[in-house]
């Protein structure tokens, strides 16, 4: 991204003069205002910032409402509990044991668990959280029971015991500045960007290459670092460890410091944290219950504000526009002419009715295929099959010859294949650049190669002026040539289409049946699945006619209308 | 978190299957009320409605609350609590799910947790954080089955959350506001293209789900007590009874509950409440892993 300096007119503040007065100002809180107790609850603040940043990389980015989260801030407070006060080991032993122990836990859970649909995770973390509290409360030999253990030692940093107050605060909130940086480069990355696509639509991240699982596993894992990272951390400002640091506050307030901060964000988290963990000072007369006002102020957000306070403030001080980064296209893909894929025998049955019924097809390189039908005789069930959306039960499907069938989406994806969808999919809150960009986030080094690439996309179907638009805003028609540019920046060697012309005008299937001829030039082989025949004859060179799962017509357009058996099915007359 | 089982002691004379077995109904029966009330909501809005829990804990704390003002048997309390829990449902409503109805899931279920947490401190400062109890719906004494020493609140247990169970079963099937919440429950696009006033729908589904978890913490707040964090257990609970009955199903919800309340009891009585609960947990984590259609078979709902 290039870093254009302009001087506008009116007064702009430059780009961190946020988060700049922020750090001052906090910064001179702490040297010049605070009290011994003001330094206790600063440094507990930082503490909450550092497992908030990392509750907003898997809830936040990656859109998994973890409450497995406070279970990982406890394990990595025990860990620094045992090993500091049972076995006299220091902060350079016990601080990395907190993080890997918390990581290890969410390597083995999240396996299982991050398959599941939204609910269905958040209470199973839930599970996890209860399972690990009654551990703790129940194994008195090793975590000392519901009363805990004294005697945690505090920091020692090379040698140095870092006394509490201001040093110790400064400890604390050194490593929520590295771990926020840290955080803060990863959102903003590649891999930020993949999990953000993953958030907001699991199925286009896999077709687009991005390995969904893995992505999903590693947000989770880690957050369970940074959790890990504040649990020992807090274990140090503490200086004991009870079966506190695993109840559900801790969960909550990491929570509603997320939403109210606003989601997804590491400023967010940091001010968030700030906010709240000083709230209960303001509310002293609730004494103990100071939750009520986190729920008050979490049900208030989420009601209200769903953005949060950083969103809010965004508001208040809208971003400068971005620059466009200059088109360029990608390195070239050699495409081997020839048959490019190879469909054997594809066969699919849903509780007993056959949706695809030993369906073959070959794609040659450089050639447009229809596959017609009428509405059920199971054409999406065939590009699904071949996209790894569905299993297929039985057959084979070969690009450059090697066995395809059944193998994930993303897999699939890599060996070369890209499709659209019926119902147009992009993530509403992302630009158009964005929205393409992502289909090179597997391949390209880095975000501005990204969308380098996805402009020369969006240039080859002459929708570059859509960039910066948010695809929120997008009529139908544009939404589908944004879907055919993000499958397009894959430079794919098969491309599946599907009703790429529904919901279009005249005009509009004129215009992308050219796109779609060229794309085809370029080496590309295309299959089109259609219902408007005045569009798909002239296109194809080669047409496929599916009824009830089986092939019915497989043959040049021209035959099309003629052949008794594609007009039966088509006037609903029973087949021969 | 959660309220602790009153364990046996030793004066107690030995408990027989049967009687762990009764003991287990009327857990189950309980849990099946919090089950329902959390399935009913959850299939008129697609929402996870994660206060249930704490509104079971705020039913028991409120028969706590009013047993000395009416100094009648628990009972008594019964239609009371229905009442003042069916409105708290539609301040819930009201509050936390219509604003969001158009947001992403989530929303829900974090302004549901955000009601809770409210309820579960709110509870803290009102009572304080140790165990309570309600009176027993009747007298709390025993009854001899023909040489089988029963308590009698598990009895009355069994009995009124199964004439509760029965009630929502004869609305829904037999009465035209029944038919409305079902169709409101199935469709409810097409349900508002029918004419179904489906907020109001909505609405008394939310009061009817609230009015059940508030019976439930009743009925459960004389023999387990009732502590303001108990919320968190019950929640799990009724979302793992709703899981093994298959996500979205009335009945299997009940008897998924019954299951799980013969489990926790049989495993307690031989090991300890902890062991049962942890078991329990894992056994969620394995049911969710090996067959997340539930045991009964419903359609599976798995990201993609």
């Amino acid at each position: 991204m290039r870093r254009a300096l302009k001087f506008a007119p009116t007064l702009t503040l430059p780009r961190w003069a946020g988060e700049g007065i922020g750090v001052a100002v906090l910064a001179a809180y702490a040297l010049l205002y605070a009290s011994p107790y003001g330094l206790r609850v600063l440094t507990v603040a930082g503490v909450y910032a550092l497992a908030a940043i990392g509750f907003q990389i898997v809830f936040g980015l990656g859109g998994a409402l973890s409450l497995a989260h406070g279970a990982f801030f406890g394990v990595g407070a025990y860990a620094t509990g045992i090993l500091g006060s049972q076995l006299g080991w220091t902060f350079a032993a016990t601080f990395p044991l907190s993080i890997l122990a918390p990581f290890l836990l969410a390597l083995l859970v999240g396996l299982p668990v991050l398959r599941l649909e939204s609910h269905y995770f958040a209470l199973a973390t839930l599970g996890i959280a209860q399972v690990v509290l009654l551990l703790a409360v129940n194994s008195p030999g090793l975590t000392g029971g519901a009363n805990g253990l004294p005697g945690v030692p505090g920091v020692l940093l090379f040698g140095w015991a870092v006394p509490r107050g201001l040093p110790l605060a400064a400890v604390v909130w050194g490593f929520v500045a590295a771990g926020g940086a840290l955080a803060w480069s990863l959102a903003r990355g590649r891999w930020g960007r993949a999990l953000t696509l993953v958030r907001d639509d699991p199925l286009a991240a896999g077709t687009l290459g991005l390995d969904v699982g893995r992505l999903r596993l590693g947000a989770f894992a880690l957050s369970a670092v940074y959790a890990g990272a504040a649990g020992a951390l807090s274990v140090h400002t503490q200086r004991v460890v009870s079966p506190e640091v695993l109840e559900f506050p801790v969960m909550v307030s990491v929570l509603a410091i997320a939403v109210v901060g606003g989601r997804g964000r590491v400023a967010g988290a940091v001010l968030g944290a700030v906010l709240l963990v000083h709230l209960p000072e303001w509310f002293r007369f609730l004494e103990r219950s100071y939750l009520i006002v986190y729920g008050a102020a979490l049900l208030a957000t989420i009601v209200l504000a769903p953005e949060g306070l950083t969103g809010l403030l965004d508001r208040l001080f809208p971003p400068r526009k971005r620059v466009l980064p200059v088109a360029k296209a990608p390195p070239a893909v050699a495409i081997e002419g020839g048959p490019v894929l190879l469909v054997e025998g594809l066969r699919k049955s849903f509780g007993g009715v056959r949706a695809v019924d030993e369906v073959s097809l070959t794609l040659e390189a450089g050639t447009i295929t229809g596959l017609i039908g009428p509405n059920g005789s199971g054409k999406t069930t065939v590009i699904n099959l071949i996209s790894g959306l569905e299993r297929p039960d039985a057959g084979r499907i070969l690009v450059a010859g090697r066995d395809l069938a059944g193998k994930r989406p993303d897999r699939i994806a890599r060996a070369g294949i890209a499709r659209t969808f019926q119902a147009v999919s992009l993530p509403e809150g992302a630009t158009v650049l964005e929205a393409v960009a992502a289909a090179r986030l597997e391949r390209d080094r880095g975000v501005a190669a990204a969308e380098a690439h996805a402009l020369w996309a969006l240039e080859r179907l002459g929708a570059a002026d859509l960039a910066l638009r948010p695809c929120a805003d997008l009529p139908a028609a544009l939404r589908r040539r944004v879907e055919l540019a993000r499958a397009l920046a894959r430079q794919p060697a098969v491309l599946l289409l599907d009703e790429p012309a529904a919901g279009l005008t005249d005009a509009e299937k004129a215009e992308l049946a050219g796109h779609l001829r060229a794309i085809a030039a370029a080496g590309t082989a295309l299959l089109v699945v259609e219902h408007d025949m005045g569009f798909l004859l002239p296109l194809a060179g080669h047409v496929l006619c599916l009824d009830q799962g089986r092939t019915l017509y497989d043959g040049p357009p021209a035959g099309v209308r003629s052949d008794a058996a594609v007009v039966a099915a088509y006037l609903g007359e029973d087949a021969p | 978190m959660g309220a602790r089982r009153d364990h046996q002691t030793a004066t107690d004379p030995p408990v027989t299957t049967l009687q762990l077995l009764i003991n287990g109904l009327a857990l189950g029966a309980a849990y099946a009320l919090v089950a329902l009330g959390f399935v009913l909501v959850l299939n008129a809005t697609s929402a996870v409605n994660f206060a249930q829990g704490d509104l079971v804990m705020a039913g028991g704390l409120l028969a706590v609350a009013l047993a000395p003002l009416i100094p009648l048997p628990g009972i008594a309390l019964l239609p009371v609590v229905l009442v003042a829990m069916a409105a708290l449902g539609l301040v819930l409503a009201l509050a936390a799910y219509l604003p969001l109805r158009r947001s992403p899931p989530v929303a829900v279920f974090i302004s549901t947790i955000a009601v809770g947490i409210i309820l579960q401190n709110g509870a803290s400062v009102l009572f304080g954080p140790e165990p309570r109890a309600a009176p027993p719906l009747l007298s709390g004494g025993t009854v001899d089955l023909g040489g089988l020493v029963v308590a009698e609140q598990s009895l009355a247990i069994i009995a009124v959350a199964g004439l509760l169970i029965a009630g929502q079963q004869w609305l829904f099937a037999r009465t035209q506001l029944g038919r409305r919440l079902r169709a409101t429950a199935q469709d409810p696009e097409m349900a508002r293209a029918c004419g179904v006033p489906v907020t109001a729908m909505i609405l008394v589904t939310f009061a009817l789900g609230t009015a059940y978890a508030g019976a439930a913490g009743l009925l459960l707040a004389n023999r387990y007590f009732v502590t303001p964090t108990a919320g968190g257990d019950l929640i799990l609970k009724a979302y793992i009874a709703v899981t093994i009955g298959g996500w979205g199903s009335v009945p299997g919800a009940v008897v998924g509950a019954l299951l799980i309340a013969l489990f926790e009891v049989g495993v307690s009585s031989v090991l300890s409440y902890p062991v049962a609960l942890g078991l329990l947990y894992a056994a969620l984590l394995v049911i969710l892993l090996a067959r997340p259609q539930g045991l009964f078979g419903e359609a599976a709902r798995r990201r993609a």
